[in-house]
């Protein structure tokens, strides 16, 4: 069985990377779960957003990055729920539940 | 049960607060959490952001700075590369975090 | 302990001197994220056979 990937993201600069790393863990039968904070957030407005959704079995944002970046906290970008607008300890569980870690 | 450790990395002064509070976030998760602030020197740490270098303190995690200006200005841990790099190598996950 | 260094750019002087500490006495592998059109799937492949995957800026 294909080993679980958590993603970390961190950087506005590699949702491409995101994407396509989540494609390709997610053919081999993976488990993924991404979680962006800080300037990264704003990767929940990218138009493929919805799609990292639909592709990764968990996605998250910081909800006060998010905030801290000028968006409203009621504007729940799409793909995601009001529940998966979280905190770092999204962070926390990708370390401990998952069997590779990557950060971008 | 064996704690995580984990340490992030700051090269960019516009996102060294906020990974701080990345930090603080996995020491509350009951990791051993550690940051550096690189390369660059961070403007003077408000109450709020010198009480959240306190916390992380007292859950035996801490911020260390490469930069002695850092380390006058806002009580940061000195740190050489050597000494970074040896501390990397016991580390569970290392986070180069943000932008250059 | 393999490691996995993924490089965002080129490595500086800094991070080159950081991978040469943390390697050193272990296995490692590399991967140059920098590239025009990265081969996800072999990415995929080397983090998930190495025990940690550090990302370099």
């Amino acid at each position: 069985m294909a080993k679980s990937l958590g993603i970390f993201v961190t950087n506005p600069d590699n949702f491409a990377h995101v994407l396509g790393i989540t494609k390709a863990a997610k053919a081999k039968g993976s488990k993924v779960k991404v979680f962006f904070t800080w300037t990264a957030t704003h990767n929940a407005k990218d138009p493929a957003f919805p799609e990292l959704c639909e592709l990764a079995d968990e996605v998250s944002i910081c909800v006060d990055s998010y905030k801290k970046q000028g968006y409203d906290i009621e504007d729940v970008p799409q793909g995601l729920t009001s529940k998966e607008m979280a905190t770092q300890a999204q962070h926390g569980i990708i370390i401990e539940d998952y069997d590779c870690y990557l950060s971008l | 049960m064996e704690y995580k450790k984990v340490c992030f990395m700051y090269r960019n002064k516009d996102y060294a607060v906020d990974g701080m509070r990345s930090a603080l976030g996995l020491a509350v998760e009951n990791m051993y959490s550690y940051g550096v602030v690189m390369d660059s020197e961070m403007e003077q740490l408000d109450e709020h952001n010198l009480e959240s270098l306190e916390m992380l303190r007292d859950m035996e995690g801490d911020i260390y700075s490469t930069v002695p200006a850092n380390v006058d200005k806002n009580g940061l841990e000195p740190i050489d590369i050597e000494e970074l790099g040896e501390k990397l190598r016991d580390m569970d996950i290392i986070v180069p975090y943000g932008q250059k | 302990m393999k490691i996995l260094n993924v490089y965002r750019s080129e490595p500086d002087e800094t991070v080159k001197k950081l991978v040469e500490i943390v390697t050193r006495d272990r296995e490692s592998d590399s991967f140059d994220l920098a590239d025009a059109s990265p081969d996800y799937d072999a990415l995929v492949d080397k983090i998930f056979a190495a025990d940690q995957t550090i990302c370099w800026w």
